[in-house]
């Protein structure tokens, strides 16, 4: 089977074979963890860092990248594959606990400091997980 | 031009910055969505320090803090890592994403600033 590059994730190239959609699957999921987290600092940096749609959506990341996790270790891609898939789960995972997740702090919406109109800027990062394709593998 | 309109297109700006800087370490680097968003970035924090230098904001240290903050946005778009030679990471065969595209996804984020 040829192999095929299909991403760069933590700075080493991926190479899958020819119409495994399976293994793609969890590859392009960590693409988009990884465009997520580097928008999900950036936000940190901005008044959300005190505010509870952040932590929220830290959360989901942190929730998601479990079941990700969970279901590449249930998954048939290959073992070398899957070992190297699942350590860079464990760095994003390590990269999201690091971000703010106390739920408790009030909306920067509802504190008067985040007018930018009805959207959310945490929220609209996540979305960027949702957009990839292939959809999950039915189990 | 009221300071919060600037406020809020910084936010934006940043946050769409950050996500450039995810997208630089992946493959999107050799690509030239990545190479048009790093532009279009660069294009709309040179507006909005256009903007900012023809609004009437009467504090002036003010002013010259947003300008600030604006400028870091743009040296840090110039600073974003793409590829000297780029081309389309779908026509490639390299990005097996689908249709979509994070890179401008990433600037769509700026639609969420009213």
């Amino acid at each position: 089977m040829t192999k095929a590059r299909c991403g760069r994730i933590l700075d080493e190239d991926i190479y899958i074979e020819e119409g495994d959609t399976t293994t793609l699957y969890f590859v392009n999921q960590l693409r988009a963890y990884q465009v997520v987290l580097a928008a999900l600092k950036a936000l940190d940096q901005d008044v959300c860092h005190d505010g509870c749609s952040l932590p929220s959506t830290v959360g989901k990341v942190i929730k998601r990248l479990g079941k990700l996790k969970n279901d590449l270790e249930a998954s048939n891609v290959a073992a070398e594959k899957k070992e190297s898939l699942l350590s860079k789960i464990d760095s994003f995972l390590a990269d999201a606990n690091r971000l703010p997740q106390d739920t408790s702090q009030t909306c920067r919406k509802s504190a008067g400091e985040c007018i930018i109109g009805s959207g959310c800027f945490a929220a609209g990062a996540l979305g960027l997980i949702d957009i990839s394709e292939p959809k999950a593998p039915k189990t | 031009m009221n300071t919060e309109i600037f406020e809020n297109q910084i936010r934006g700006l940043n946050i769409v910055r950050g996500a450039l800087q995810g997208a630089a370490g992946e493959i999107c680097k050799s690509c030239i969505g990545l190479e048009g968003a790093k532009t279009k970035l660069g294009k709309m924090a040179k507006k909005l320090g256009m903007d900012l230098q023809a609004a009437e904001i009467c504090c002036e240290k003010t002013k010259a803090g947003i300008q600030a903050r604006i400028d870091s946005i743009s040296k840090t778009a110039e600073e974003l890592e793409v590829a000297e030679e780029c081309e389309c990471q779908k026509t490639a065969g390299n990005c097996k994403l689908g249709e979509v595209c994070f890179v401008n996804a990433a600037i769509d984020l700026m639609k969420l600033v009213k």
